[in-house]
């Protein structure tokens, strides 16, 4: 998700073509990834939002152990605010399109001590996927998401990305699977390529209130330079949705960074609504709309 | 799969009665008065746009049974499918075993199978006949096939002067289940009909300025409620599910639940070329509309959104409480068993499924009130077999005078109904919407 291309950003690298810039890289990869930032921690299933319809979410998410500032500065040593207990607040607004469209608009922002509440960056994002007719035996859609994002947050600043998502229910079992790939258009991984960045969930309802499940999230680099596995980024989330109602959206998780370039203690959370436009109870038939 | 205990009495059941069905029902001197043939069936819905399904004899709907009230009739239906198949006879006053519901005890007609039908139809109104049998998750099986058709039910005079009858039948095709998110599975479709074709793929409805056009429209869809208008003209409503209503009301749009029928006058007073359809654009777009062509009229036809309507039975009905009050009062609560956002919900009436629902035994001439509790999140239309029942409360509101065969239980509402006792014999009570009985949502009525 979005939170992805904002994330994946951080990973960046330089290419390793002389044994001196090697060298620097393996210092540099390591500052970055302690500078990981986290918007939107969501893995995304396949369904678009109904036209007529807007979902507004808040995703909160706190990182409890992260990057830390360089000596004597109040930015890390790639230059960027650190993340150690910072407090990101990020709002998504979706319009339904089409049955098989949406778009999302994103504001980024950042609070932590100090540095005061920040505005990081906007992205947009549009998404499409197959429509329900096409009979097919998974859900899968694909999003695009394009934006900008404050250098004092992320020295990529401008940065898209390319999402397949592949979802299947199966009874109380909910998978999905979304192998990003992005792409600096500002910034000095703009030479790297494209990265891949994975992110995958799967969850079991326990009854019709509450499903809980793991979340995965990833960062492998440069697909013409995979990191090492201590310089990726690799993520666990236990997290539960709470499905109360139609209309609201609520998802909480703690997520655990299992290399060094990741943020190791992140708690996340998303709130979301839906205003349908329609007028009447979803799923019902009592009105002409 | 497993196999459960409704599919089980079908499969025995046909396979014990198979043999001697066809031997005996069938070695009728006697013609019948109707032939209905279950058959495969490919059928042109738009150029392109095929839908294999099964049907009563090679069409959709099955062809317009018009009999006189209280006429003895006999139907002999051939099952040339590869399923056992029955046919209920919705809305009539018959006995049980002829009503074409195996749980009241009507036998299956087996595959190659052959059945007569005999009865004396009654009441007078617009009945229609339909497959009974289970589907589950097979989406191609059951009440989501062509197997419907209009059962008209002639009364000694009509109630109403018109120049003109139509008779339309609504339904969806191509099933499949949809859902996830915050709800169960559900069923959604590809294509939706008036008939046999998708808007604009059918002959219009031809009329002429000043006629009074009757038309009598059932909703066949295996799940789906449906809303019709007929663009910018006022729709009086004059019987639903085939019996006149106590007051007749004008309206810009007509709601069907599944099994719903609803017999509207429309004066033709608005001459151009019209759309009769679904007022929610995506499943007029899916092909559920007809056109209206008034004569000496040409061009593209024109769709008009009517406003935004609730649908509330109470318009038609006495705002005074029933006359008569019941011998006795039947709580039935409908509640849901979660099985995953993946998966159809099982269906409870006073938390349990059928077969496992405890049979209400009831007593040859008394009143009953069915007092009906739906704790759940979704509309249920429900149905009793063999009687007509009087509603007298909706959701806490009194009313009296409308008699029905099917009526909505909305989403956490209640409903109360009333019938006489009048027909000896097993009776089934059920959700009308076929993914709804086929897990659970059914109870019998036993005659002491």
């Amino acid at each position: 998700m979005i939170s992805c291309a904002v994330r994946m950003k951080l990973r960046l690298g330089w290419p390793i073509k002389a044994a001196l810039t090697f060298m620097f890289l393996l210092i540099v990869f390591g500052k970055l990834a302690s500078a990981q930032n986290n918007y939107e921690i969501q893995v995304y299933g396949s369904d678009t939002v109904a036209p007529k319809t807007m979902m507004v979410e808040l995703h909160s998410n706190f990182t409890a152990e992260g990057s830390y500032p360089a000596p004597g500065s109040e930015y890390t040593s790639e230059g960027v605010y650190p993340t150690n207990h910072a407090e990101h607040e990020t709002l998504e607004v979706t319009q339904g399109l089409t049955s098989w469209s949406e778009i999302g608009f994103y504001v980024f922002t950042s609070a932590r001590s100090g540095d005061g509440w920040q505005w990081v960056g906007d992205h947009i994002r549009p998404r499409v996927r197959a429509p329900d007719s096409w009979h097919w035996p998974v859900g899968a859609s694909l999003s695009m998401e394009f934006g900008y994002v404050r250098p004092s947050f992320q020295k990529d600043t401008w940065t898209w990305e390319i999402r397949p998502i592949i979802d299947k229910q199966i009874g109380r079992w909910y998978f999905a699977v979304n192998p990003a790939f992005e792409r600096s258009f500002h910034g000095p991984s703009v030479s790297e390529g494209v990265g891949f960045a994975p992110a995958a969930k799967v969850s079991y309802d326990f009854n019709r209130y509450i499903s809980g499940g793991l979340e995965y999230y990833a960062d492998y680099g440069s697909l013409r330079d995979i990191y090492t596995f201590h310089n990726q980024q690799q993520q666990f989330f236990p997290a539960i949705d709470l499905n109360v109602s139609p209309q609201w959206e609520i998802n909480f998780g703690v997520g655990v960074g299992v290399t060094a370039a990741t943020d190791h203690w992140i708690i996340k959370g998303i709130v979301g609504r839906r205003f349908d436009w329609t007028h009447h109870r979803p799923g019902s038939s009592e009105s002409t709309n | 799969m497993k196999t459960n205990r409704r599919q089980f009495v079908t499969q025995a059941g046909a396979a014990a009665l198979g043999s001697s069905l066809t031997r005996n029902a069938w070695a009728q001197v006697r013609p019948p008065d109707y032939s209905l043939e279950i058959a495969p069936l490919k059928l042109e819905i738009a150029p392109g746009k095929t839908i294999h399904t099964v049907a009563y004899n090679g069409r959709i709907p099955g062809p317009l049974i018009s009999w006189p009230e209280n006429k003895p009739i006999t139907i002999d239906v051939a099952n040339h499918s590869d399923v056992p198949e029955i046919v209920h006879w919705h809305g009539l006053w018959i006995p049980s075993d002829q009503d074409g519901s195996m749980e009241e005890g009507s036998p299956m007609i087996p595959p190659g199978g052959q059945l007569r039908y005999s009865f004396t139809p009654r009441p007078a109104g617009l009945r229609w006949y339909h497959t009974h049998a289970y589907a589950g998750h097979d989406l191609k099986r059951g009440g989501y096939t062509g197997q419907f058709g209009c059962f008209y039910i002639e009364p000694k005079s009509e109630p109403g002067a018109f120049d003109q009858e139509v008779f339309l039948t609504l339904h969806d095709w191509n099933g499949y289940m949809a859902g996830g998110g915050d709800a169960s599975m559900d069923v959604s479709y590809d294509y939706s009909t008036i008939n046999d074709r998708m808007m604009g793929h059918a002959d219009p409805i031809r009329v002429k300025e000043g006629q009074r056009v009757l038309f009598r429209v059932l909703n066949a869809s295996a799940t789906m409620t449906h809303w019709l208008a007929l663009s910018g003209h006022d729709l009086t409503v004059v019987a639903l599910d085939g019996n006149p209503v106590p007051v007749q009301s004008t309206i810009k749009a007509v709601r069907l639940a599944p099994a719903e029928r609803v017999d509207f006058l429309a004066d033709m007073n608005l001459p151009g070329v019209w759309i009769l359809g679904e007022t929610r654009s995506d499943i007029r777009k899916a092909g559920m509309g007809i056109v209206v062509e008034y004569a000496g009229r040409q061009g593209e036809p024109k769709w008009i959104d009517p406003p935004e309507t609730l649908w509330d039975y109470r318009q038609f009905a006495k705002t005074e409480p029933a006359s008569a009050e019941p011998d006795a009062k039947i709580p039935l609560a409908f509640t849901s068993k979660f099985r995953g956002h993946g998966e159809f919900d099982y269906w409870m009436i006073n938390g349990k499924s059928y077969p496992k629902t405890d049979p209400v035994v009831v007593d040859e001439g008394k009143r009953y009130r069915l007092v009906m509790q739906n704790r759940s999140a979704d509309d249920h239309p429900v149905h009793l077999h063999r009687h007509t029942f009087e509603v007298t409360s909706l959701d806490g509101k009194l009313m009296s005078g409308l008699r029905k065969d099917v009526v909505v239980v909305k989403a956490n509402t209640t409903a109360e109904v009333d019938f006489t006792a009048s027909n000896p014999g097993a009776t089934l009570f059920h959700c009308h919407q076929q993914s709804h009985m086929d897990f659970g949502f059914m109870m019998l009525l036993r005659y002491r």
